[in-house]
């Protein structure tokens, strides 16, 4: 029998200020689901780089980002979708050059690059002007 | 939360997590530091890109006098952040405190 999904799902104003009580949502999660907390930050950081790319995108919509956490067997994902936006596909994103010197860095596009790195695989969906990346974690 | 303060040492001691929302406090407590210095990671629980960048602008400006940030006490979250986005050639990372 397949793992039964358990799905919790939260929405938050568009501002960075927003990150503190995203992170008390994903402890809650974790908490409620009993999951190993040293897969904690990496979730944080996925979390933070998409939310935070969806901000500075878009930083005049109205409309509120929702934070979707799923739980089933050994799998996380995590989802953020906006609303009435342009296409935004962080997986086409062109992959960071990160063997570059110090006078040659720059940070634009790290985040990105990082939940590629660290997280399992990232899905994106563009639908009626509804934007939702998911990206995917296996607890091991 | 991000909580930034100077050592008995010298050192600048991190605590916290270091994310979008800390930025302009952070930038505003880099702006005075001045010479080689220790960054000690002991209380720090997480990282993103938006502190990194804040600290390669530090490490940049530092750098065009001769002097860097030195980073001790990163956790396994931290050296990985750093690994994977490549600043952990342009920072050294000790894990125990320096002498």
């Amino acid at each position: 029998m397949a793992d039964e999904t358990r799905l919790r799902e939260m929405s938050f104003a568009r501002g960075y200020q927003e990150l503190a009580s995203i992170f008390r949502f994903v402890d809650d999660f974790f908490d409620a689901e009993s999951i190993d907390r040293k897969h904690r930050a990496v979730i944080y950081l996925a979390v933070e780089e998409l939310f935070t790319n969806m901000v500075k995108y878009h930083p005049n919509n109205d409309q509120k980002i929702v934070v979707a956490l799923r739980h089933a067997g050994r799998e996380l994902s995590v989802s953020l979708t906006d609303f009435d936006v342009d296409r935004f596909d962080p997986t086409s994103r062109p992959d960071v050059d990160v063997s570059l010197p110090l006078d040659a860095r720059r940070p634009g596009g790290l985040g990105i690059h990082l939940i590629k790195v660290l997280t399992d695989r990232v899905e994106y969906e563009y639908v009626d002007r509804r934007s939702t990346t998911t990206f995917f974690k296996t607890l091991e | 939360m991000l909580d930034i303060r100077e050592g008995d040492q010298g050192e600048i001691i991190l605590s916290g997590r270091f994310d979008a929302s800390q930025e302009a406090k952070a930038a505003a407590f880099f702006q005075g530091v001045t010479g080689s210095r220790v960054l000690d990671f002991k209380d720090l629980e997480y990282i993103s890109s938006a502190g990194l960048g804040t600290l390669l602008s530090v490490q940049k400006r530092l750098g065009k006098a001769g002097d860097e940030l030195k980073i001790i006490n990163a956790n396994k979250h931290i050296r990985d952040v750093f690994l994977y986005s490549g600043l952990s050639r342009i920072f050294e990372i000790d894990a125990a405190p320096s002498s």
